[in-house]
This record gives C-alpha cells, sequence and structure tokens, in this order.
C-alpha cells in the first residue's frame, strides 16, 4: 500500500468521526498537526487507534496516537507495521 | 423524605433472584459470602489468566499476612495500581483486614505519591511493581512507610476481619489525579450499601460477565464494576488498555458493561461505521453514568438489543443515588433513589443524608458541605409523579442573568441534546459586540445522524432545527447566539465536558 492510500484511508477514518470537520479532513496531508489542525481529542483519538487497527488489521504496540505528533508520523507508523 | 424501600425494584426481578439480594455490614462479609457461594467459578481474567473466587481468596490471604501489623491504630492502607489482579487482591486484602483502603490513581507522580501518604495518614503503601518509581519519594522521607509490592505474598494466610458497618473502608478521591482533590471516607456500610444498589433493577444480576473500563480508582469502577460484580458471583475481565476494549469484548464476551456515556456514544459510532454490533452479542446490559446521558443512546442501544440503564451518583454516596430501569419509558430521567436514603430537595438542590454517605472529606474543611445533617450535592433536580429522579443542573454553573432570572445550563442543553444529531451541547453566559452579557450555546453535532437532515448545508439545517427548539423556550432561556463547532469539546480525564469560565 502506498503512502497516498494510506492517507486516503486515514482520511476516511477521520470523516467517519468528524463530518462535520469534512472541509480540514479533505484538505490534510502529511504536514497536519493532529491536535492543532485536525482538533483531535480522548476520545476522537482513541476511535482512531480502534479504527486504524481494523481498517488496516495492524496492532498498535505500546504507543497511542497521543505518542505522534503530525499524521505523516501515523503514515509512518502503519507503513512500518504493514511491511 | 425518605427513599422508597427495595420492594420499588421488586417487580425487575424473578422472587428467587430478588431474595439473594440482601444488604450486608462490611467487605469481608461480601468476601465470606463468595467464598462459600461461588469458590470454583471465574473471579477475575486478567492478562491471560483466570482466577477463580477460591484463588483469589487465598492470594487476597497471603498478601493480607504481610499486612498485618500489632498496632492498636486505625489503618490506612494505600494501594496504588493500575487495573489489575493485584489490585483486586490489595483491596480485598486491606478491606478483609479492618483497614480503611485510601485508593490512589495510577496516574500519580512521586511528589502526589508521598503528598497523599502525608495527608491521609497512610502506613503501609501496596504497589504494583511498574509503579515503584514513584514510591521512592514517600520511601525516602517517610521511614516508617510500610512499602509492599503488590505481587509479594507472605508464606502463611491470615485470617480475615470483620469489621462493623460503621468502621472506615476506603478512602476515594472526589475528581483530579493531582493528589491534591479531596479524599472521602466511605465506611463499609456505605460501600456494602453501593454495592447492593448495583444489584437492583435488572432481570438477571447474579452470575454475569463484566468486562472492567472504567479506572478502579474511581467509585464507578470500584463500586459498581468490581464489588459488584464479585458480590453477585460474576466474572470480571479486566480490560488494561482502552484502545483494547472491542478486541476484549470479542474474546471474553461480556453481558454487561459499566461504561460513562462518552464510550457508549463512540461504541455506537464505531458499530455504525462496521456494520456490526462492537459490543458482542452477548450482551445485554450497559450501565452509564458518571455524566449526562443522552436519551438517544438508550434508544439507538435498544436497536441492538441491549438495555442501558441511565444512573446517577456521586463518590460521597458511594456511587449509586438512583437508577433507571424505565429507562425505555423514561431515557431522561435517573430513575428511582436505592433503599435507605432520606432526602430533601432545597430551592431545588438535592440534599442526602443515609447509609450510603461518605464520613466526610478526610484533611478538609467542611463548610458549606453539610446542612441540618445532609450532604448538599449541589445537583439541581426534579422528580416526577412516579417519583422517578430527574438531574436538571449544578448549582455552581447556575448562569445568573442580569434580569436576576436564573438559568441552569443543563436544563436548556437538554432541549437542544433531545435532537438525535445533536451529540453534546454547552449553554454558557458570553458578550456580545456591545459587550452586554448574552446566553450562547455551542454545540457538537452527530455525525452519524446528519444524513438524515436532508439535503444542503449540514450546519445550516442544524442552526435552523436548533433555532426551533429555541423558539419553544420560555424568554429567559433562550440563546442569543449558537455555534456549531467542527470538533469537540475539551474534555476532563473521566471524558466531562470542560465547562467554560466566565
Amino acid at each position: 500500500m502506498t503512502r497516498a492510500e494510506i492517507i486516503e484511508k486515514l482520511k476516511d477514518i477521520l470523516l467517519s468521526a468528524d463530518d462535520r470537520n469534512r472541509e480540514t479532513i479533505e484538505t490534510c496531508d502529511e504536514r497536519s498537526n493532529l491536535a492543532l489542525d485536525l482538533g483531535f481529542t480522548s476520545i476522537s483519538t482513541l476511535y482512531m487507534v480502534i479504527a486504524i487497527e481494523e481498517v488496516f488489521s495492524i496492532r498498535f504496540d505500546n504507543v497511542g496516537m497521543s505518542d505522534f505528533e503530525t499524521l505523516g508520523d501515523v503514515v509512518d507508523y502503519i507503513e512500518k507495521k504493514l511491511s | 423524605m425518605f427513599s422508597p424501600s427495595r420492594e420499588i425494584f421488586r417487580r425487575y426481578t424473578d422472587a428467587e433472584t430478588f431474595d439473594k439480594i440482601v444488604e450486608m455490614e462490611s467487605v469481608s462479609e461480601l468476601w465470606a459470602r463468595c467464598i462459600k457461594e461461588f469458590p470454583q467459578q471465574t473471579a477475575i481474567e486478567d492478562n491471560g489468566v483466570s482466577y477463580t473466587y477460591e484463588q483469589l481468596d487465598r492470594d487476597a490471604a497471603l498478601l493480607r499476612s504481610l499486612l498485618k501489623k500489632e498496632t492498636a491504630a486505625p489503618r490506612r492502607i494505600g494501594i496504588f495500581a493500575p487495573n489489575s489482579y493485584d489490585f483486586v487482591k490489595a483491596f480485598l486484602a486491606a478491606a478483609t483486614l479492618g483497614a480503611c483502603a485510601v485508593i490512589l490513581p495510577a496516574q500519580l507522580d512521586e511528589t502526589s505519591v508521598f503528598g497523599c501518604c502525608m495527608k491521609y495518614g497512610i502506613d503501609t503503601l501496596v504497589y504494583a511493581p511498574e509503579l515503584s518509581d514513584q514510591t521512592k519519594l514517600a520511601a525516602a522521607k517517610r521511614p516508617d512507610l510500610l512499602l509492599i509490592a503488590a505481587d509479594q505474598n507472605g508464606e502463611e494466610p491470615a485470617p480475615m476481619v470483620f469489621p462493623k458497618a460503621e468502621d472506615p473502608c476506603a478512602i476515594m478521591f472526589t475528581g483530579g489525579t493531582t493528589g491534591k482533590s479531596k479524599g472521602a471516607l466511605l465506611s463499609n456500610g456505605a460501600v456494602m450499601q453501593g454495592v447492593v444498589n448495583g444489584c437492583y433493577g435488572y432481570e438477571h444480576v447474579f452470575s454475569l460477565r463484566y468486562l472492567l473500563i472504567l479506572p478502579l480508582s474511581h467509585v464507578f469502577g470500584l463500586i459498581r464494576n468490581l464489588l459488584t460484580a464479585l458480590y453477585t458471583g460474576s466474572s470480571l475481565f479486566i480490560c488494561r488498555n482502552t484502545k483494547d476494549m472491542f478486541r476484549d469484548i470479542a474474546a471474553f464476551r461480556p453481558s454487561i458493561l459499566v461504561l460513562v456515556p462518552a464510550l457508549a456514544e463512540m461504541a455506537l459510532t464505531l458499530s455504525k461505521k462496521f456494520g456490526r454490533n462492537m459490543l458482542g452479542e452477548d450482551l445485554q446490559y450497559i450501565i452509564c453514568g458518571a455524566a449526562a446521558v443522552a436519551p438517544y443512546l438508550v434508544e439507538e442501544y435498544a436497536k441492538f438489543g441491549v438495555k442501558l440503564f441511565p444512573g446517577y451518583g456521586l463518590t460521597e454516596s458511594a456511587n449509586l443515588v438512583s437508577g433507571n430501569p424505565d429507562s425505555a419509558e423514561v431515557p431522561e430521567s435517573v430513575g428511582y433513589l436505592y433503599p435507605n436514603q432520606e432526602y430533601k430537595v432545597v430551592e431545588g438542590e438535592l440534599w442526602l443524608r443515609g447509609k450510603n454517605m461518605m464520613d466526610g472529606y478526610i484533611g478538609e474543611a467542611e463548610e458549606g458541605v453539610y446542612e441540618d445533617g445532609f450532604f448538599k450535592t449541589g445537583d439541581l433536580v426534579r422528580f416526577d409523579e412516579k417519583g422517578r429522579l430527574y438531574i436538571t443542573g449544578r448549582i455552581k454553573e447556575v448562569i445568573i442573568l442580569s434580569n436576576g432570572e436564573n438559568v441552569s445550563p443543563a436544563e436548556v442543553e437538554a432541549h437542544f441534546n433531545a435532537l438525535p444529531f445533536i451529540q453534546d451541547s454547552q449553554v454558557f453566559e458570553d458578550r456580545n459586540e456591545a459587550g452586554a452579557a448574552i446566553l450562547a450555546l455551542e454545540v457538537v453535532p452527530r455525525q452519524t445522524e446528519l444524513s438524515k437532515l436532508g439535503e444542503g448545508d449540514p450546519k445550516a439545517r442544524i442552526l435552523e432545527e436548533l433555532q426551533k427548539v429555541n423558539q419553544t423556550l420560555p424568554l429567559y432561556q433562550r440563546v442569543n447566539k449558537i455555534t456549531v463547532r467542527d470538533s469537540d469539546f475539551a474534555r476532563t480525564p473521566s471524558m466531562k465536558i470542560v465547562r467554560y469560565q466566565k
């Protein structure tokens, strides 16, 4: 799976949790800050972790979304887990 | 006024089961019944290991022997561990030794742990080995403090002690995780009343399968989730990491969950996204509390065949004050008051006293906490004609308008929250451009329901619907400004909304 494909799937997850933020999510990129640009809270973070595990069939180790700063960091992690 | 007797809950449960729900004086009495009636049943599943009631009894008895001290002074034993079998064992060992367990949240840093040891007069600290670094300061500055790793055991089991109902059982923090929050002292009788209250209103209550997600340092986790599970001979699966909750649910197949509303909402959203009930097909009940429960959740979970019980409680009341077995009929109510409480409603505020109430805050001034022998909850309430309770707001959150009218934000928010596409809302005092005080509303839409709004810009449609509701309110409750948020509100560690400060 390419990085672009991972990003698209992540956007789909983000939209399912936060459709009201559609414009921001559709235009976000790897540099987008999870807290500042995408408004991540404790609940949306938990949602993301669970949805990522389900969609990508991966398992987060002892890290949580709070360990990531940008969307690109999340893509890095998923890419590594998928390789 | 007195709360109804327990008989009000009889109609929800068969006679044989109802008669097994008996009041007890102490956690020791609870535990004695458990090991007599359910010795071979699974009590706890944690980290891949199952422990029967008999095994848990043996392990608690061995730890109890290490905790014993030849002293006439009342004992205060700190429990500093995350959710785990070791926590359960340590709490049972302390409580069945007749000591008062001081429950320290696992997130405390070493300064806070030391502060708690001093403030609450802890003489012994049982800690999870992985938290040993946070105990170093206390160990260095309190050489008299007995430190015991929770995975240690004595060589010979020590017998149980049977305290009286009025003897202290636990000190629980009322909020925050800084070590500076207040510690409520709960007697054995109060804890046991809370445990028994958790049994009322269900068709099935014994031998259920519980999953533990809430922290055991919170009364909702300790009393309703753990101790009521043990009281009823149920099995408790400890979920160590919330992110794994659905994986744990798939493996353990719980029949009952104790959740805060934000988690219940998240599980619902995920279930809709992935097209299956993420909480499993065996789930019968969700106990929901610690924050306002949206009626929408009751209705949506009913579609999955799950009965969601809203309830109301406080740390100061050993968790449960009331529960709503009639949630299908009145989802917005928090139900009937549990037995053995006396109450007053003074200028809308609920005052309580009774067996389940705390014996005060430790080391804090109690000015304003009690009046006329009653604990002032700070919650504004009303009752319906059947005696069911409704929370209409918090006194400290009341907004006093310039015309002298008092507005309870929760009461106004309830009207907007009744719209299925509103997930959460907050009414607060704001200023307009001229600097005058106005009533403002911010809402967080519920994403899964937005498609039902029809065509057009969802934000505009939401505003339109909110305005319609606004027009139905009495003039003094109408908001002057409405904002549809693009993101969730900031939340506390227990996932409650952080309210705007004036």
